[in-house]
């Protein structure tokens, strides 16, 4: 177990690395163009190219800059944003709470309800309510989100007249208007982790010791909840934190479009505005999330499946 | 009116004054001109409206100037939905964002409203020389800083200085060029580096600041609205340089809240403001990101009540709403399709015109920027520039294309790349797409490579062609001598023509509005046949407002003032 969680988080921070070569290797270098003219802009003069270069330490070998920007990374020194005017640290943090709190409230919503409706339709296969819960989750997962989103705007903004168009919180914090982000990402993604918990369920449903609880006489009600549902629910688990990563990029379309000042937004304008500092932050924020959702994920599933486990 | 000009004759009233009042009084030039151009030599505009009213023997009313409307109210809260950036120097800005909120704090020497008429602001009046190589400012007296310090000359060539500085990187050293010299050395680029003149900024006296140029500029008075000229206090740089951060100013409003990408929050002063009454107690400037659609759910949803833009895709569901109102004005606002003069295979000039007689201007106004603007003849002079001389209109001419073509050595028709970054809206990749749709016709087949906006810049001035937008300028001369100059550093189709040159230098010497039409006339004709550039439309601006915003005006560079709006 211990070996396995040193394999686990040594893999981990060999992606991290991987990546971060290759996002300095992209951003940093000559490689994809003068990083002095992305950041000063077209109109800069040498002058002020050559005094910002030396200035920013440009003119080391790559190798000297790439050690030194790791160490200033790991020890908590993000450089400073062009289009904020300040440390990074301080612009991408705020961001990083408003999503998460974006992420929990949808979480908080999409997990039960997809766990409560995935092991309904899996508890009996091909039945009415089955189909309904399966051909609906289908419908809304096949829908992208800045197509809900415009969706719900018309009508809950435009027609209905209900709900807030944006939700910039500019007044302050007011749960009304994470609504609609929150309700869009809800309806994307919980049709999938809906069909895969069905999906789960509906194996295990069919499984023997399944048939022997029922042939024994348990009580339908007792066979789920004791017997069926502690299996059924290993392989959500793991969906489930997959859909941290997914989150990820969901909140760049949710976040833009309902102006929420999150990380995904600040991501998007970190790269349209050449701001490389920033850009690298959100990068390796996001690199840091999907490996370590996956590693607890993987973890966790051996932890909860003991055939795993043991092999 | 006998008093004011009692008034006017005690101070040295230049003579192109006298001249106007003729070309007034012989119906030679509009009331709009005649007051533009008078105003623009230093006379006010309250007498500039007097004189006009007296030659025309009928009283004329401001009609666009900010004036208050009866009964407003004081007081309230103005949301206003527009991106916040950062501004921590108001001498390089390169978003009119930016100068928005910084309009409300810092001001200029003059002002320029949606009329394109130049009145005093920090400036209480301005002479120019005859030559108009020399320019006077007199500076309004009993204007205090947010710190308690008074404005006076030193602010103003502190500004300059600092501008004409090459290492404060202004763009505003373009605007007032004719105060630079070389300095014989060169860049890398082998572009000649330059300094500000020495006694270019000079001051008289405590209020009293004379610009020594080196070469006529009609311009001066309007190139001091362009939003980087704000006026910052004389200590700017010493005091650490960030306007953000230590936001001195002489305007009606304080910074209160400042968080870049969020919001931006200005309180009115307690100090009686020197421009009179301002009505709002507090402007938000709240930052919706670059979402179209955010904008609209926003004002919809009554989260705000104004937007800085309306876009073009939303202007029709804006209409429709009700309780909201979609406020329009003309600009000199375009795109232009240019063609490199020194690329293949525009370097042959039958090719260009061959493009250009393709474009259907009505068409393509009537369909990229559904009707909203004044039709382009390819000379980048609008109708409502006042020096716009009428050439013939233009036509489109397939058989004639074909026939050029034919010449130029491509019977077989043509493929030519042309990029497009929609960096003001899609209206740009409609407009491109509607120029392929006509020149298929001749046999040109014009790819097009859309691309990012930010990408789009750096590559702007290096493609063969492509479709850049320009934004509004109030006299044509200022627009045609940084796009089309020889060797200026925005001449991105590289056009290069003595003649032009110097047909363009003599316009822009040529105060008399007149004279100066006439001289336009050779100025607008060698460009539009030297086939540069394929100019299709000038854009309205637009935006909304909710109803219950009172005296919002819109401007044609977008340079809005809420110093007399209020809300119902």
């Amino acid at each position: 177990m211990v070996l396995l969680l040193l394999k686990r988080i040594g893999f981990m921070i060999f992606t991290m690395i991987v990546v971060s070569i290759i996002l300095f290797m992209l951003l940093e270098t000559g490689l994809t163009g003068d990083p002095a003219t992305r950041v000063l802009g077209n109109f800069a003069s040498d002058e002020q190219k050559e005094l910002w270069r030396d200035q920013q330490g440009y003119n080391q070998p790559v190798i000297i800059r790439y050690a030194k920007w790791l160490g200033n990374f790991a020890t908590g020194d993000l450089g400073t944003s062009i289009r904020y005017k300040g440390p990074v640290k301080d612009v991408l943090l705020p961001r990083l709470w408003n999503t998460a709190i974006l992420g929990f409230w949808t979480f908080a919503i999409m997990i039960p309800l997809s766990l409560i409706l995935g092991v309904l339709s899996g508890m009996k296969e091909g039945s009415l309510l089955d189909r309904t819960i399966s051909v609906f989750g289908i419908l809304t997962t096949s829908v992208p989100e800045f197509a809900s989103a415009v969706f719900f705007s018309a009508l809950f903004v435009f027609g209905l007249k209900w709900l807030p168009g944006t939700s910039s919180m500019a007044g302050g914090f007011e749960f009304k208007q994470l609504l609609l982000p929150a309700m869009v990402l809800v309806v994307y993604d919980f049709g999938y982790v809906a069909r895969m918990t069905r999906a789960s369920m509906a194996e295990v449903m069919t499984s023997q010791y399944i048939r022997s609880a029922v042939l024994k006489g348990l009580p339908y009600r007792q066979v789920i909840i004791r017997h069926a549902l502690r299996n059924a629910l290993i392989a959500p688990f793991t969906v489930i934190m997959l859909q941290i990563n997914w989150l990820l990029s969901g909140v760049i379309v949710v976040e833009f479009f309902f102006a929420y000042k999150g990380f995904g937004a600040l991501l998007l304008e970190a790269s349209l505005n050449n701001d490389i500092a920033l850009l690298e932050a959100c990068a390796m924020v996001a690199v840091v999330v999907a490996v370590t959702s996956q590693t607890i994920a993987d973890i966790g599933y051996t932890f909860l499946n003991p055939r795993i486990r043991f092999s | 009116m006998g008093e004011k000009k009692d008034k006017l004759s005690t101070k040295r009233v230049h003579p192109g004054v006298k001249e106007m009042e003729k070309s007034l009084a012989e119906g030679k030039c509009s009331r709009r001109e005649f007051l533009r151009t008078t105003t623009l030599l230093g006379i006010s505009v309250t007498t500039a409206y007097g004189l006009a009213s007296a030659i025309l023997g009928k009283d004329i009313l401001p009609g666009l100037i900010s004036t208050a409307h009866a009964g407003q109210k004081k007081g309230g809260v103005l949301k206003f939905g527009m991106v916040v950036q950062e501004m921590a120097d108001p001498a390089t800005y390169s978003w009119t964002e930016k100068s928005v909120v910084a309009r409300h704090i810092i001001e200029y020497l003059v002002e320029t409203g949606p009329d394109n008429v130049t009145r005093p602001s920090l400036a209480e009046s301005w002479e120019a020389s005859d030559d108009l190589k020399t320019w006077t400012f007199h500076l309004r007296k009993g204007v205090k800083w947010s710190n308690g310090d008074d404005f006076n000359a030193d602010d103003v060539v502190f500004n300059f200085t600092r501008w004409l500085d090459p290492k404060t990187g202004s763009s505003n050293t373009g605007l007032f060029n004719a105060m630079m010299e070389e300095t014989g050395m060169k860049d890398e680029k082998g572009n000649p580096k330059k300094r500000i003149i020495k006694n270019a900024v000079e001051k008289v006296d405590d209020h009293t600041v004379k610009l020594n140029l080196n070469a006529p500029v009609l311009s001066i008075p309007e190139n001091l609205y362009n939003y980087p000229t704000a006026i910052v206090h004389r200590n700017f740089e010493k005091e650490g340089g960030d306007f953000s951060k230590n936001p001195v100013g002489t305007g009606p409003y304080a910074l209160a809240e400042f968080k870049v990408g969020e919001i931006a929050v200005l309180k009115k002063r307690k100090e009686p403001y020197w421009g009179g009454e301002v009505f709002l107690d507090e402007i938000r400037f709240v930052d919706l990101g670059s979402d179209a659609g955010a904008y609209l759910a926003a004002i919809a949803s009554k989260q705000v009540d104004a937007l800085y833009e309306l876009d073009l895709t939303t202007l029709q569901a804006a209409k429709n709403i009700p309780g909201i109102n979609v406020v329009s004005i003309p600009s000199t606002q375009t795109g232009i399709i240019r063609m490199k003069v020194n690329k293949k295979p525009f370097d042959d000039i039958r090719v260009r015109k061959a493009v250009q007689k393709c474009c259907d201007v009505k068409r393509q106004l009537a369909i990229a920027h559904q009707g909203l603007g004044i039709i382009g003849e390819h000379h980048h002079v609008a109708t409502i520039h006042p020096e716009y001389f009428k050439l013939p209109p233009v036509k489109q001419d397939i058989a004639g294309a074909k026939k050029l073509l034919k010449e130029a050595g491509y019977p077989d028709g043509l493929e030519i790349t042309c990029n497009v970054g929609n960096t003001n809206g899609t209206w740009e990749q409609d407009s491109v797409a509607i120029l392929k749709e006509d020149a298929a016709k001749a046999g040109i087949n014009i790819k097009m490579n859309v691309m990012p906006s930010a990408q789009y810049w750096d590559v702007w001035t290096k493609a063969p062609m492509s479709l850049t937008s320009w934004t509004h300028r109030p006299l044509a001369v200022m627009v045609l001598g940084l796009a089309y100059r020889a060797g200026v550093p925005w001449n991105e189709s590289s056009y290069n023509n003595p003649a032009f040159d110097a047909a363009l230098d003599e316009a822009e010497a040529t105060l008399d509005v007149e004279d100066r039409r006439a001289k336009m006339e050779k100025v607008e004709k060698i460009l539009q046949d030297d086939a540069v550039l394929v100019q299709p439309f000038f854009r309205s601006v637009f935006t909304a407002t909710l109803e219950n915003v009172v005296g919002f005006e819109m401007h044609p560079t977008r340079y809005y003032r809420f110093h007399k709006v209020s809300l119902a």
